[in-house]
């Protein structure tokens, strides 16, 4: 039968956040969705891994806000969410920390007990920090066991440099120096209203705000401490890490670029994708659909608070590691050289606007975009423009930005394998 | 609670509806009734690589993806042992292009040599990422293999070896097309702003033409049930130790089903479930536990699991286990735990009910089982058991005669 005729949607609509202010200052972000029976609320602080006076200091924060307060144990948290069918998520990354917790409506209350003493009085126990180190430095250990870890990881060092605060890693038996000191430290400093946004989601009646309010108002106050300059990056263009026995390559490559407040950030995304943004990409084009080197091929852009990158990342049999990498390179030249067909920009850009949309069909992922817009100092109109600023890209555009971007020497490569096997 | 309408069309394909008035996007599943549980022992991994070749396009529309994301939709697909399931979301506008590809692939599907071939590396590359380069990638495999010893559990859904796939012939694959992919073997479940009846007659509209040729599925002789007790210990290249216990237990729509799943719950669901509780903060033995059940339409197993910590005997650790089962056969169970439990299950099943994938998807599932009611009734059966029905269950099925051990050791 014949293809059905096609509707593309020209605007998102999304409801604006409404914000308010706690009398300590901490701004909250509310976005009433009263159709669902569900409250969703995130503290962000701004107490990622680059704010950490210690190795592990800032991922162990967020991870033992619930292993016990000054009124509650560990145990007594755990079992109080669970009771209620609540539950929480921690997220960090190089610049914030996410908390979220989710309940049903019904169960508000309850959960917002233990939310504050979750968010305002965490005791990070001595024997629980003991149980978190050990369990840590296994799961690390075994994490870099495989190849993706290792190319990812060096990666970082590699972009940024192997002691920068955005490239550096650890060992794991860094672990065994980490104390509930340095943890207080970090939570002390880096946990006040000064560092803090609230955002919340769902059924969200004027109950529900002020028990937010009062929970938001109570955090400390100090100096922000996002103050801190960055040392300069230093770059490395090649890098091979050799892992006996590996059956696959990991490969990462990219190259650094800027943050998501840079005028060609939309654009360059745009560009990501048709390189390796989605399924029928050039490049699972090229590596998975024409050649069977993988299983799966990726690049996007990565948007940090202070600055940007674009990474491109796959595993590939051990064998074929060095075609793949020409492939990989043949690709980018690709954009270089000709500009993209009207055609095929056109699936990028309804791929595109259809990811958008499925992130935002629902509170919770309106909440989520919510949150970055605000963290890069936009509200939530940003939607919107970058619709736009997607629509409005065309094949010369791209072809100029490949030309200034996507430039031989400025290009990161990252290899963890076997290559033993490669003759 | 998911409101939905039902029929079948001549053809014998099932068509469910459910209308979301609050999303905008429309969300189409379909699922055939076939998995790793039809393929025979000398060909694995043949359902999964046929799920791959039905994104290699049909004689009409030669590439499928680039149909689905010009409208802006996503889609992709996964294979169990029981079913393989399609999925695809796109804007409510657009839903009958979800409906004219997978009409479409139903029939025309394009099964040449070059395509076969291709997609037969893209799946020896799966294989290998995910089960031979990834530390613990083989222990599942392992466990499958002592828990059943005729039943086509005995295998993973990616199939007992990368041989099986790369040795499947064009004929196979045309035959497995034939045999599983048709109308009446078939549930096509919608979830979106659209009212049922609509729906209906979309289904009718795209799918009403097509021919059933329906093929009688070989009956799957029932695992026997274990008699004596099982064990293996192998050592590889890990930086810890894990010790796995299964046990075989009853099938999908039996009460020890939910029997099961309530008492993994309590071991395992949540920081503050048992295991976690005890096991890994309390004596610190594990780095970390699980518990579960596979969940499979016939026979399944429960699965008790910990990987060691390194001052751990292997000794204590399964002594460990063993002491929190006999706890549970005891009935020391308090009714709180068991409310904790029950509240934890009705508000995930009310999470899962946000969105219009995942109701798609459960709906196609429920019907696949036998039982679509069961889909609002879960709830009310977890509400209905009881601390001493767990004791119960726990007596029956952890016996150590039902037991299969698999230490997976880490090489010094």
């Amino acid at each position: 039968m014949r293809q059905p005729p096609l509707t593309i949607p020209t605007t998102i609509t999304v409801p604006e956040a409404v914000k308010h202010t706690a009398s300590n200052g901490t701004p909250i972000y509310a976005i009433d969705c009263p159709e669902y029976e569900v409250v969703r609320v995130s503290f962000v602080f701004h107490a990622g891994t680059i704010t950490q006076h210690h190795p592990f200091t800032a991922s162990a924060t967020a991870n033992m806000l619930a292993e016990g307060s000054l009124n509650m144990t560990s145990q007594q948290i755990a079992e109080r969410l669970d009771y209620y069918g609540s539950y929480f998520d921690i997220n960090i990354d190089r610049d914030y920390s996410y908390i979220t917790f989710c309940a049903l409506s019904k169960f508000f209350p309850q959960t917002a007990e233990v939310i504050e003493e979750v968010i305002l009085r965490p005791t990070f126990p001595d024997a629980e920090v003991a149980t978190y180190r050990d369990k840590r430095r296994q799961q690390l250990s075994i994490e870099r066991r495989k190849v993706e870890t290792i190319a990812r990881e060096n990666f970082a060092h590699a972009i940024f440099g192997a002691s920068h605060p955005y490239g550096i890693s650890y060992s794991e038996d860094e672990y065994s120096s980490l104390s509930r000191e340095n943890i207080m430290e970090h939570y002390q400093r880096c946990y006040t209203a000064d560092n803090c946004i609230v955002v919340c989601s769902g059924a969200i009646n004027d109950n529900v705000l002020q028990r937010i309010k009062s929970i938001a108002e109570q955090i400390h106050t100090s100096q922000k401490c996002d103050a801190m300059s960055l040392p300069p990056f230093d770059t490395k263009h090649n890098v091979r890490i050799q892992h006996d026995g590996a059956l696959q390559s990991s490969i990462r490559m990219g190259r650094l670029l800027f943050a998501r407040t840079h005028e060609d950030f939309v654009p360059m995304q745009v560009l990501a994708t048709a390189l390796g943004g989605y399924f029928g990409s050039r490049l699972m084009q090229n590596l998975r659909e024409r050649n069977g080197f993988t299983y799966g091929v990726f690049s996007a852009m990565v948007n940090f608070q202070h600055t940007g990158y674009l990474a491109i990342a796959t595993q590939v049999g051990a064998e074929v590691t060095d075609e793949a990498l020409r492939q990989i390179a043949y690709e980018i030249e690709r954009l270089r050289e000709e500009k993209i067909p009207e055609q095929e920009l056109l699936l990028v850009k309804n791929i595109m606007a259809g990811e958008m949309m499925r992130i935002l069909d629902g509170p919770f992922g309106i909440a989520d975009v919510t949150t970055e817009n605000i963290l890069c100092g936009f509200d939530n109109h940003q939607i919107e423009e970058n619709l736009q600023r997607i629509r409005q890209t065309t094949p010369d555009e791209l072809l100029s930005l490949a030309q200034r971007y996507l430039t031989e020497e400025d290009m990161v490569t990252v290899v963890a394998g076997d290559f033993s096997q490669l003759s | 609670m998911i409101t939905y309408d039902k029929i079948q069309l001549k053809n014998g394909l099932t068509v469910i509806a459910n209308r979301d008035r609050a999303s905008r996007m429309a969300a189409v599943n379909l699922l055939y009734k076939v998995g790793a549980r039809n393929e025979s022992p000398t060909r694995t991994g043949l359902a999964h690589l046929f799920e791959h070749l039905m994104f290699r396009g049909t004689h009409q529309v030669p590439d499928f993806d680039t149909p689905v994301q010009m409208a802006c939709g996503e889609n992709n697909a996964f294979t169990n042992n029981d079913y393989t399931d399609f999925y695809i979301t796109l804007p409510t506008a657009n839903i009958e292009t979800a409906l004219w590809l997978e009409s479409d692939r139903m029939t025309g599907l394009n099964l040449s040599a070059e395509a076969i071939e291709i997609e037969k590396r893209v799946v020896v590359e799966e294989f290998r990422q995910r089960y031979l380069n990834q530390p613990y990638g083989d222990q599942n495999m392992l466990l499958r293999d002592m828990v059943y010893t005729t039943h086509p559990y005995r295998w993973a859904t990616i199939g007992l070896t990368p041989e099986h796939i790369e040795q499947a012939t064009a004929e196979e694959i045309r035959d497995f097309y034939q045999r599983f992919y048709h109308p009446s073997n078939a549930i096509l479940s919608v979830s979106a702003d659209i009212e049922a009846q609509e729906v209906f007659e979309l289904a009718e509209k795209w799918f009403g033409n097509i021919e059933d040729k329906p093929y009688a599925i070989p009956a799957i002789a029932p695992e026997p049930a274990q008699t004596a007790a099982r064990r293996k210990e192998v050592e590889r290249d890990v930086p810890a130790t894990t010790i796995t216990i299964a046990f075989q237990m009853g099938e999908r729509l039996s009460r020890d089903f939910f029997l099961g799943d309530m008492t993994s719950d309590l071991l395992a669901g949540g920081d503050s479930a048992r295991l976690y509780e005890r096991l890994i903060k309390r004596k610190r033995l594990f780095a970390s536990t699980n518990a579960y059940i596979s969940g499979d339409l016939d026979r399944g197993m429960f699965v008790f699991t910990g990987q060691l910590l390194p001052s751990t005997s292997e000794a204590d650790a399964e002594a460990a286990i063993w002491e929190e089962i006999a706890d549970l056969q005891a009935g020391n169970i308090s009714e709180y735990e068991i409310e904790k439990v029950k509240n934890k299950f009705e508000a995930n099943t009310l999470f899962g009910e946000l969105n219009v994938m995942n109701k798609a998807m459960n709906m196609g599932y429920y019907e696949m089982i036998g039982d679509l009611p069961l889909i609002n009734r879960e709830v009310e059966i977890y509400r209905s058991l009881s601390a001493a029905d767990v004791a119960d269950f726990s007596s029956r099925i952890f016996r150590p005669e039902n037991a299969s051990t698999l230490i997976y050791r880490a090489a010094k």
